[in-house]
């Protein structure tokens, strides 16, 4: 079963993002910040298989978090979630390799449908 | 000093004038005296002799005075003279002391009507333009003051919209999705409560347009609405904006109908933000006509520019709206028609799209006769070869409003 990480600071998208995955019948990790992705990924086994980030979160954003986790090696593809246009021009730095982006609100079919060309093995 | 001399030379003269009318008075005294005492019977002789003297000693005063009044006059030309060179020179000096603090002022002004607020004087030199140019700088400094005021108001504002679209985004996007979710369990719902969930997602999504307009609004008042140009095939962008409008048109029996003119040059077009503008201007054509209204699109190629129309039969405007119509909040008279969803800024953001692609926006319509919306945009000229890659998929459209494009 293919693994999404979520990572996003509100507990509502969170659980948004987490019922419609799991009724599409994907295996859902959640997470709030950065620090709690780059633990995850430290931790977890399996690895994800793809990682939807939020680009704005506490602590750290999924855009620091990303490139940590390039930097250490990890190649799984990720998808950034944004609130909007201007947040991803200020805060996406063209050093990352980032395989989408996604706005709110969020299409969940197209989403399903990018998540699926992603993780195809 | 001179002017002092001249001025002393004219007294001399008066008095000398004084003196001789004296003289010359006292001289016809003697000889009317003389003359009656020759009346009276004198002795004719000296009385006679003493009258020629006195005409002898006229015309001697009168020489005397003739003299005197040409050395004056001399005294006093040459005074004078001396005076008024001497006032030039003066004046000359002064002119020159003014002119330069002067034709800094002039410079100065036309500067900060250029729109250099910095533009400042020097101040120095006499009492009085020194005095002006404390006073223009004053005034500068004032006009600075206000202008960066102004600035730092519409910073805060577009600041203010670009935070509060953000802000209000990841509630809608709960309210949005988890009203989704309610409809993806339809079946379990009665009739009553899906239609209230399908109210929740229409007006949710009405949200969702108002603040992605508004967002573009403040971004292209902020100069921050930026474009991506690339050559664009005219035709596979109208026949995108037509497929991502036809199944609301058909849904109120209204034809929507393609009319291009064959070979059509491309433009050099952010694809996503002319194909937002042609939706937007379906949409609008869509909206406030009635059911199974005509709506066409087409597209012409005139004196190297591509014109795309958008015109429906629909109400039309009156002159007055038309001429608004622009203008952001100005709305179509929505009282004939149940189906308006705009936004009232749609046409605002299109008209600034338009023209930041370096073409035009203009509409016209007669009321009870339909409108067309006309957008002239540049050709690439047919000689240019063309850079247009192999076409590539329609981009995968995550988010649910397709005119914020990931890119």
């Amino acid at each position: 079963m293919t693994r999404v990480l979520i990572a996003d600071d509100s507990e509502t998208i969170l659980l948004l993002m987490r019922t419609r995955l799991e009724m599409e019948g994907y295996e859902v990790v959640t997470a709030a910040d950065g620090l709690e992705v780059i633990e995850t990924m430290r931790t977890a086994d399996p690895q994800p298989d793809i990682l939807l980030l939020d680009a704005m979160m506490p602590r750290k954003s999924g855009i620091e978090a990303l490139r940590e986790l390039r930097a250490g090696g990890v190649k799984t593809p990720t998808l950034i979630v944004s609130a909007h246009q201007d947040q991803m021009d200020a805060g996406a730095a063209t050093d990352v390799e980032v395989s989408g982006y996604v706005t709110k609100p969020i299409d969940f079919e197209a989403l399903f449908t990018r998540i699926a060309e992603l993780t195809r093995p | 000093m001179l002017t002092g001399l001249a001025v002393i030379g004219v007294a001399r003269f008066l008095q000398q004038r004084q003196d001789f009318e004296n003289a010359t008075a006292r001289s016809y005294q003697v000889e009317i005296a003389a003359r009656n005492r020759l009346a009276e019977g004198a002795a004719p002789g000296p009385t006679r002799a003493a009258i020629v003297a006195q005409k002898r000693e006229r015309q001697r005063l009168r020489n005397d005075i003739d003299g005197e009044t040409r050395d004056t006059a001399l005294l006093v030309g040459a005074g004078l003279i001396a005076g008024l060179t001497g006032a030039a020179l003066l004046f000359t000096g002064l002119i020159a002391t003014m002119r330069r603090p002067l034709e800094e002022l002039v410079d100065a002004s036309g500067r900060l009507a250029g729109g250099d607020l910095q533009a400042r004087v020097k101040v120095g030199g006499l009492s009085e333009t020194a005095a002006l140019g404390e006073a223009f700088n004053e005034m500068a400094g004032e006009l600075q003051r206000r202008a960066g005021e102004r600035d730092q108001l519409e910073t805060m504002k577009d600041e203010f919209v670009l935070t509060a679209s953000h802000e209000l985004r990841s509630p809608l996007t709960s309210v949005q999705g988890f009203a989704e979710l309610l409809m993806l369990e339809r079946d379990k719902l009665s009739p009553a409560q899906a239609d209230t969930v399908e109210i929740i997602l229409d007006n949710t999504r009405h949200l969702v347009r108002l603040l992605n307009d508004l967002l573009d609004l403040a971004r292209s008042d902020a100069g921050r609405l930026t474009i991506k140009p690339a050559p664009t095939d005219v035709a596979s962008l109208i026949e995108d904006a037509v497929r991502t409008m036809r199944s609301q048109t058909e849904a109120r029996g209204q034809s929507l109908d393609q009319r291009l003119d064959p070979g059509l040059p491309q433009v050099n077009v952010d694809r996503d933000r002319i194909r937002q503008v042609l939706v937007n201007l379906i949409t609008n054509a869509h909206e406030y006509s009635p059911d199974r209204a005509s709506i066409e699109v087409t597209a012409t190629h005139r004196d190297g520019e591509v014109e795309m129309a958008v015109r429906d039969d629909g109400p039309g405007m009156a002159a007055d709206q038309l001429e608004h119509i622009f203008d952001r909040f100005t709305r179509g008279d929505a009282g004939l028609t149940q189906h308006v969803g705009g936004t009232g800024l749609g046409l605002a953001i299109s008209k600034s799209l338009v023209e930041l692609h370096g073409g035009t926006i203009a509409a016209e319509s007669v009321q009870g006769q339909g409108s067309t919306f006309r957008v002239r945009l540049p050709a690439i000229p047919a000689a240019a070869p063309t850079v247009d890659g192999p076409k590539s998929e329609a981009p995968v459209d995550i988010s649910a409003h397709p005119q914020e494009e990931t890119r």
